[in-house]
């Protein structure tokens, strides 16, 4: 008896379903990013809405990688549907705020789809995933390096004009180096 | 597609409601529920079994409205289309639990196999 489940694709449902539903996470990442892109350029933070846009491009990109990745294995990428995105924000910090929280929620997620690969061992998931848990450490850092700069320079005065243009500044490993 | 299933069919799982079986010749999995055989590629197949699945019993149970009464199910690439009412839906759910449980034991062997080989 031939084993059609494997013949179709050789990841499991449930490796199959946790990587759909990240895909989803992820294409919500990127239309948060974009609503708040949106909301940082009505509120004159040209810099952080700039900044913002190239995120959302970026967690889109992410998401095209898990989508492939599961066609190319022979499971059904299941495009997402996205509801439910925030438009309004209650401030330039709070933008921020959320941004990392999205960040954490992201990495959690990862985490618990490479601990179900090796319990399932789906060592070839595992594998890919490795990128991604290397990308979270650096969405982190910056997310959290970012929200520093509201103390570090301040809000008073022009301080939020001087964060704004500090943001798309914030990069990984530059000041390690 | 339906005149196509006739032989070669290999039983994976059967109760006294239904039955399903793979045809290694066409590799599809062929549902026998209430008099009616259905064949599926493995991945609608897999798409029946969780929409099966995804079916709220407890609000079939609970909403008093007729129309919860039954839920409509139209599988890709078949000609069929399920009306279940809750029993229908019961039945089905074990037919396609244990068919897939014995799918996975199969997978399992075959591995075992080729790790042993």
């Amino acid at each position: 008896m031939k084993d059609l489940l494997r013949l179709r694709t050789s990841l499991t449902e449930e490796i199959e379903t946790l990587l759909n539903e990240q895909i989803k996470v992820e294409a919500y990442s990127s239309s948060l990013y974009l609503a708040m892109s949106s909301w940082c350029d009505r509120n004159g933070y040209d810099n952080s809405a700039g900044y913002l846009e190239k995120q959302s491009g970026e967690e889109r990109e992410h998401m095209l990688k898990l989508f492939r990745y599961v066609n190319d294995l022979g499971g059904s990428a299941v495009s997402p549907e996205v509801i439910n995105i925030p438009q309004e924000f209650d401030s330039f910090k709070g933008v921020f705020e959320m941004a990392l929280q999205q960040e954490i929620q992201v990495t959690s997620n990862f985490n618990r789809i490479a601990d179900r690969c090796q319990k399932a061992n789906d060592y070839v998931t595992f594998q890919f995933l490795q990128w991604f848990l290397k990308e979270q450490v650096e969405e982190e850092y910056v997310a959290r390096r970012i929200l520093e700069l509201f103390e570090v320079i301040g809000e008073e005065g022009t301080g939020r004009w001087e964060i704004d243009k500090h943001i798309p500044k914030v990069s990984f490993g530059i000041s390690g180096e | 597609m339906q005149a196509k299933i006739n032989t070669h069919l290999i039983e994976i799982f059967k109760t006294e409601f239904g039955s399903i079986y793979q045809c290694d010749q066409t590799n599809h999995f062929i549902l026998e529920y209430a008099g009616r055989f259905t064949a599926f590629k493995p991945t609608n197949f897999i798409d029946f079994t969780k929409r099966v699945f995804a079916i709220n019993l407890h609000d079939m149970a609970s909403n008093t409205a007729r129309h919860a009464d039954i839920a409509i199910l139209m599988p890709l690439y078949t000609e069929t289309c399920f009306l279940l009412t809750m029993s229908d839906t019961i039945r089905l759910q074990r037919i396609l639990g244990g068919a897939k449980t014995i799918l996975h034991l199969n997978t399992l062997l075959k591995t075992s196999q080729l790790q042993f080989a």
